[in-house]
């Protein structure tokens, strides 16, 4: 498997993760997060666990169980601490516990690596064998609830390391911290290239027209990715370029307020035939493959994000994007480079016309992403630094390592 | 072809970051963490933004926050005028990049506050090296090679290697190693401020690619 991404990622990647793998050959590495489907984290590590493997090491995947309540609490703690007031009570952060201590008496944790991902189950952490635990949040931490992030705190401080997407999310727990941003797969069904039957294919499945141009946002819907200030964008800009809007998204298991918002955008969107609001199913990555490709422009007008993955697969198809300055899309958008970074619902739109009348310049900066994420935000350069930090916990205390 | 005398193994280095904790959201705390901060984040904020695709403007991080989020471009011009090969430790730099910032404190209007989101936020790096399996026996294989390699070694070898052995790797093995005297010099020539590391790439091929000809056109006796 490792072998198709000669000739796609950098191949100084592809060197160091073999010479990590024979340093680290045949020993265990355990990620553990709660959904199997649906999301980044879910999506990334769908691919990661078999390369992994066949660089010798014994990597698994276990995802802990919960029931609705279980997910809402977590919703909650997920939602607070990026800086969004929710009521928590001591009785819920006893059932986070509760859940937890469940699903450790399930699973096995005997693993010498141990990646837990994201605050759901992070007090699994007091369930610790052997082995080095590490947490991994992939949320924005820059701005949390104070109150909610001291309950998250003192499991943290257990782990051994932390690592976090951006500089900024980091949190200064007095632990090692590191920072890995996340990354796509070029060879996966979602980002693989397609031929014209088969983007056709899926414009027929859900009756998108093909006359005109079309702006597209992928992302779940939740109020942070701001699905409505995306529809105001349109419309400002409908009033000078005619042209269609498509919002495609998937429910996830640990995401109930998924459907409110969804009934929020479908009413706001009202009866418009030129807004194509697609729910898809999990795993429908062909299809949002053929959407990204089939765009004339593509936007993630997030207002808080972990990182905005649909970013760089948007950039990986050569596609001009337009982002909100949160989280981590400023890390993938260089403002006038790679993209364009907005901070208002008027920028978005001033800057979807200014790439609807300068093609030139739309295919030019689609070009320059493209090539920033092969160096920079693909999913062998992210397995490699997960592996480089293990090899540095290993090796404690040096700063230079020769490999 | 002349064959070297050693082959010249290509390396390259990956960095990963890690958070210090502190960050800045004016100069005066960016003053006073460059003041205690440890050498390996000086280093990685000086040295090492080269590597991360810079932006020709600037030749740090110091001077590209100031200028993109402090906004301050008379300071930043300062601060990118530091060139961090001339300095004999880290401590002499932050010495200097504490320096300037102090001149600019006492002659400008203090500086607002960034906007939330835009603080400085100071990292180091762990640094790992290795070969990448590539080695040169001569001025061809040498050429190709320095048309395939990734970004990061070549950093490696032209930037890096300032601080190891205070000259790029390049020009020293084609003059120890190929005798090339003219070449080595001509490579020692190139700005390492003044382009990014595909501009560095390009400007080796051109120097190797005029020698080869010459190599090659030259009618032996």
């Amino acid at each position: 498997m490792i072998d198709q991404y000669a000739g796609i990622s950098p191949k100084g990647d592809l060197v160091l993760l073999h010479k990590l793998g024979e340093k680290l050959y045949n020993k265990s590495f355990l990620h553990i997060n709660s959904t199997r489907a649906g999301g980044g984290v879910a999506e990334i590590l769908h691919r990661m666990i078999p390369i992994i493997k066949e660089l010798s090491i014994n990597a698994r995947w276990e995802v802990i169980e919960g029931d609705e309540r279980f997910f809402e609490i977590t919703k909650k703690i997920h939602n607070s601490l990026q800086g969004n007031v929710e009521n928590m009570t001591e009785d819920m952060w006893e059932y986070h516990y509760e859940v937890n201590k469940r699903n450790a008496e399930k699973l096995d944790l005997e693993a010498d690596a141990i990646l837990i991902h994201d605050p759901q189950p992070i007090p699994l952490i007091e369930f610790k064998k052997s082995g080095k635990w590490i947490w991994r949040c992939h949320i924005d931490l820059s701005n949390p609830i104070e109150e909610v992030w001291n309950h998250i705190l003192p499991y943290t401080q257990k782990y051994e390391a932390a690592i976090f997407s951006v500089g900024k999310f980091a949190r200064a727990a007095g632990i090692d911290e590191f920072i890995i941003p996340p990354s796509i797969d070029p060879i996966s069904e979602k980002n693989r290239e397609l031929t014209d039957e088969e983007i056709k294919e899926t414009l027929h499945k859900f009756q998108i027209p093909i006359d005109r141009p079309m702006i597209l946002q992928v992302s779940r819907f939740d109020r942070f990715k701001d699905p409505i200030g995306v529809i105001k964008a349109y419309r400002m800009v409908k009033k000078y370029n005619d042209c269609i809007l498509v919002l495609a998204g998937s429910p996830a298991t640990d995401d109930p307020e998924g459907e409110i918002v969804l009934k929020e955008v479908q009413d706001y969107a009202s009866n418009d035939p030129d807004i194509h609001i697609l729910l898809l199913p999990p795993f429908s990555d062909k299809d949002i493959n053929a959407l990204q490709r089939s765009a004339t422009v593509v936007l993630q007008k997030s207002l808080k994000e972990g990182f905005g993955l649909t970013v760089s697969e948007a950039m990986w198809k050569g596609k001009p994007v337009i982002g909100g300055a949160a989280g981590g899309i400023p890390l993938q958008i260089i403002h006038g480079v790679t993209g364009f970074l907005v901070h208002s619902v008027e920028g978005a739109a001033f800057r979807i016309r200014q790439f609807l009348n300068d093609p030139h310049m739309a295919k030019q900066m689609g070009e320059k992403g493209k090539e920033y994420v092969r160096n920079n935000f693909l999913i062998t350069r992210q397995i490699r630094d997960y592996l480089s930090v293990w090899y540095a916990m290993e090796n404690k205390g040096k700063n230079i390592l020769e490999v | 072809m002349a064959q070297a005398k050693e082959p010249f193994e290509f390396r390259q280095c990956v960095s990963i970051s890690k958070s210090t904790g502190k960050k800045a959201k004016n100069l005066r705390e960016l003053r006073d963490a460059i003041a205690t901060v440890s050498n390996e984040s000086i280093f990685h904020h000086t040295h090492q933004y080269f590597l991360r695709g810079h932006i020709l403007e600037y030749t740090n991080d110091f001077a590209h926050w100031a200028g993109e989020s402090l906004e301050e471009r008379i300071l930043s011009e300062h601060l990118s005028n530091i060139d961090p090969y001339a300095f004999k430790n880290i401590d002499e730099l932050r010495q200097e990049l504490l320096h300037v910032i102090d001149v600019y404190l006492e002659n400008f209007p203090e500086p607002r506050e960034v906007v939330a989101g835009a603080e400085f936020y100071f990292k180091e790096t762990i640094t790992l090296i290795f070969p990448v399996g590539l080695r040169a026996k001569n001025l061809a294989e040498f050429l190709i090679a320095i048309k395939y390699i990734d970004v990061a070694a070549i950093y490696y070898h032209f930037y890096e290697a300032r601080v190891r052995l205070g000259v790029d790797d390049f020009s020293r093995w084609l003059e120890d190693s190929l005798n090339k005297k003219e070449l080595a010099e001509n490579i020692r020539s190139i700005d390492p401020f003044m382009h990014s590391i595909e501009g560095i790439r390009e400007r080796i091929i051109e120097a190797v690619e005029k020698d080869l000809r010459k190599e090659m056109e030259a009618i032996e006796p």
